[in-house]
């Protein structure tokens, strides 16, 4: 029975992270003008889950395509798609204005001296791209009567042994080895892992041994599947627009037209994670600044989470308090004194209209001090966004509990008859909301820390103490959820979610 | 073991044969892919008078992978590390099975006479090399004639 209603609610809940999630837009007022979501919305991302098979179509397409116009061996349309982000027409165009270019910087060919390239005429080059995996092989001896066997025997210079002419292949380069060097050489490669990077056997030589000469020559179905699987990785990385789902052992790829660090949701295993960067998503801060914060974070942490203790007093009474919820607004058990967790305020000045906490104060004079003091100033700047950063996080977390109890609370309710699990679901709604608004919430801190002092920076910290604002009010409400009114708490929502999506759209570097 | 390949055989053939001036290699009466090798220290090199002592072995798979190689002599250069251990590209990521132990040695030689401080594998010493290569020459002369000169 009760796991029933777990899976009821897991299933109902899923909206919750989703973007196209719309819960004040509830019908009454569908005479209002639709709004082309990717303006309304700052965070508005199409994209598509796709299985490895989905994908491996696709790159098909796209090969078989560059195949029909240019008519040339598929493996070599592969090696050229993947040096030009799969792009047929830039390779066209390429290939139309200077082939012999394009097949040096895609290492088919050698690369030539001038008076070389001259002498290469785009049929020569063309004839290159036509060749299959025959082609590979020397030619037979033109006029060998029947007397004579067609092929001469040669030395391999990696085996040192002497061998028929057909028993030899060289790419484009000219440098010829035996098929069994070739082929150990081909395992040993693939067996580190390298598969469309794998280079001739020759020092110095950079040209590429296309896919058909692998597979024509690797026989086992061990190293032809992990080949296969290597290449398919490469193929896909090189893609623009795809990207592999970072959860583990997910096998879904996501693809998008729209290459910016907005946030894809894996629909198979839920991940979610910035289609830019592949990190978890960050908005508002940009991939290059959330890098840089998270390797700050891994180095100074220690000492950071050393000096920003677990617990703290009651600024009134003094008695320790340890947090128990995300909530930051604290009411002291003892002494009932409101005040904020974080700077351990009064809450009284929060809940006005110039809420302070989330701004930090830059000493005026700090040009004039001493080194030290300076080094001190830095490392109190840092704490400030580290603090707030790790607080949210935190937060985060133990409201996922406060949702837990939640769940248990309305579950007793459900089952003593005080109204049915729909008559509940807008408690849900509320979490899932604050949940979104405090992940955003906590990643403006990252974004306030690398800012430079200026009117945009007041701007930004006046939202964003405006959303920390209305996400503490929320979060009180969701905690207090049976004695607050359903309309007040609806309220406060769409207040909260104005206030997040404000400042996204104002400060979320992805231009639409 | 099993029986030698007829690439190291050839190879070896070849380099009593045909010896690279300044560079000995001989394979060890047990284990024939283990090869005890004297390179002499280049002139107009710091390690011009030197006889250093080095061990090559070929491993299974050779010449898919790279030999490996390690000075035994100590020397004082910015690519060659307390182990003896080489930063060189040929052994590492520019190995090609059609390079050989010939090759590889003279590459070896090459190095003695242009150290590349850019790479360093020991650090204090390429430190040196870059901030006062006087003195590191200097030091490198000295290593030579207390470690790789015979009395």
């Amino acid at each position: 029975m009760e796991s029933d209603i777990e899976m009821e609610l897991e299933s109902d809940n899923d909206g919750e992270y989703d973007d196209d999630y719309d819960y004040y837009n509830t019908g009454e007022d569908c005479d209002v003008e639709r709004l082309d979501p990717k303006r309304a919305d700052p965070e508005y991302f199409e994209y598509d889950c796709l299985t490895v098979e989905d994908i491996e179509k696709l790159l098909n397409e796209l090969v078989e395509k560059l195949n029909t116009i240019l008519q040339i061996t598929p493996s070599l349309a592969k090696v050229l798609l993947l040096e030009h982000q799969w792009n047929n027409t830039v390779v066209v165009e390429k290939y139309r204005q200077d082939a012999n270019a394009l097949l040096v910087t895609a290492r088919i060919k050698p690369p030539t001296s001038s008076a070389d390239a001259a002498s290469t005429s785009a049929a020569a080059a063309a004839q290159l791209l036509k060749m299959g995996s025959s082609g590979y092989k020397a030619p037979p001896a033109v006029g060998g009567n029947a007397n004579t066997p067609p092929y001469r025997s040669q030395m391999c210079p990696v085996c040192a042994s002497s061998q028929l002419g057909d028993k030899f292949y060289s790419l484009a380069c000219g440098h010829s080895f035996c098929k069994d060097c070739w082929t150990m050489y081909f395992e040993t490669q693939i067996f580190q892992g390298i598969s469309i990077q794998i280079g001739c056997m020759a020092p110095m030589c950079n040209v590429r041994v296309p896919e058909d000469l692998v597979l024509t020559l690797v026989t086992r179905p061990v190293m032809r599947d992990k080949y296969q699987q290597f290449a398919f990785k490469d193929y896909v990385k090189s893609h623009p627009e795809l990207r592999f789902c970072p959860g583990p052992n997910c096998q879904i790829i996501v693809q998008s037209s729209e290459i910016s660090a907005k946030r894809a949701i894996c629909k198979v295993c839920r991940t979610g994670f910035c289609f830019k960067c592949g990190m978890d998503y960050h908005a508002p801060t940009d991939c290059q600044v959330i890098k840089k914060w998270l390797t700050k974070c891994a180095d100074d942490s220690e000492t950071a989470n050393y000096i920003s203790a677990h617990t703290k007093d009651c600024p009134k009474c003094h008695i320790c308090i340890e947090k128990n919820g995300g909530c930051n607004h604290m009411q002291c058990f003892n002494c009932k004194h409101d005040f904020c967790w974080m700077c351990l305020g009064d809450w009284k000045t929060h809940g006005s209209e110039y809420y302070e906490c989330s701004r930090y104060k830059d000493n005026p004079n700090i040009a004039n001090e001493s080194v030290h003091v300076q080094a001190r100033e830095a490392l109190k700047k840092y704490l400030h966004y580290y603090e707030r950063w790790e607080n949210h996080s935190k937060s985060l977390k133990l409201e996922q509990q406060t949702i837990e109890r939640l769940r248990q609370r309305i579950n007793t309710k459900v089952m003593n008859g005080s109204g049915t699990w729909i008559d509940w679901q807008y408690l849900f709604n509320a979490a899932g909301l604050l949940a979104k608004c405090r992940y955003t919430l906590q990643y403006t801190y990252p974004y306030a820390y690398y800012m430079e002092a200026g009117s945009r920076k007041n701007l930004f910290e006046y939202q964003q103490a405006q959303l920390e604002a209305e996400i503490e009010n929320l979060s009180w409400k969701i905690e207090r959820a049976e004695t607050t009114d359903l309309g007040d708490l609806e309220n406060q929502m769409d207040i909260a979610e104005k206030r997040r999506t404000t400042l996204l759209k104002d400060f979320f570097p992805v231009a639409v | 073991m099993s029986s030698l390949p007829r690439r190291i055989i050839k190879e070896t053939q070849r380099l009593m044969q045909e010896p690279v001036p300044g560079i000995n290699a001989i394979p060890d009466e047990n284990n024939a892919r283990y090869f005890h090798v004297i390179v002499t220290g280049p002139n107009d090199s710091p390690f011009e008078g030197g006889v250093f002592k080095l061990e090559l072995f070929l491993p299974e798979d050779y010449p898919m992978s790279a030999p490996k190689v390690r000075f035994i002599t100590k020397i004082y250069h910015p690519n060659i590390d307390r182990l003896g251990r080489i930063c060189l590209d040929v052994l590492k990521d520019k190995w090609s099975p059609a390079l050989q132990i010939r090759t590889i040695l003279l590459s070896i030689q090459a190095l003695l006479s242009a150290p590349n401080p850019d790479d360093p594998l020991a650090n204090d010493v390429a430190e040196l090399w870059k901030v006062n290569e006087a003195e590191a020459i200097r030091n490198a002369r000295e290593w030579t004639q207390k470690y790789a000169v015979e009395d």
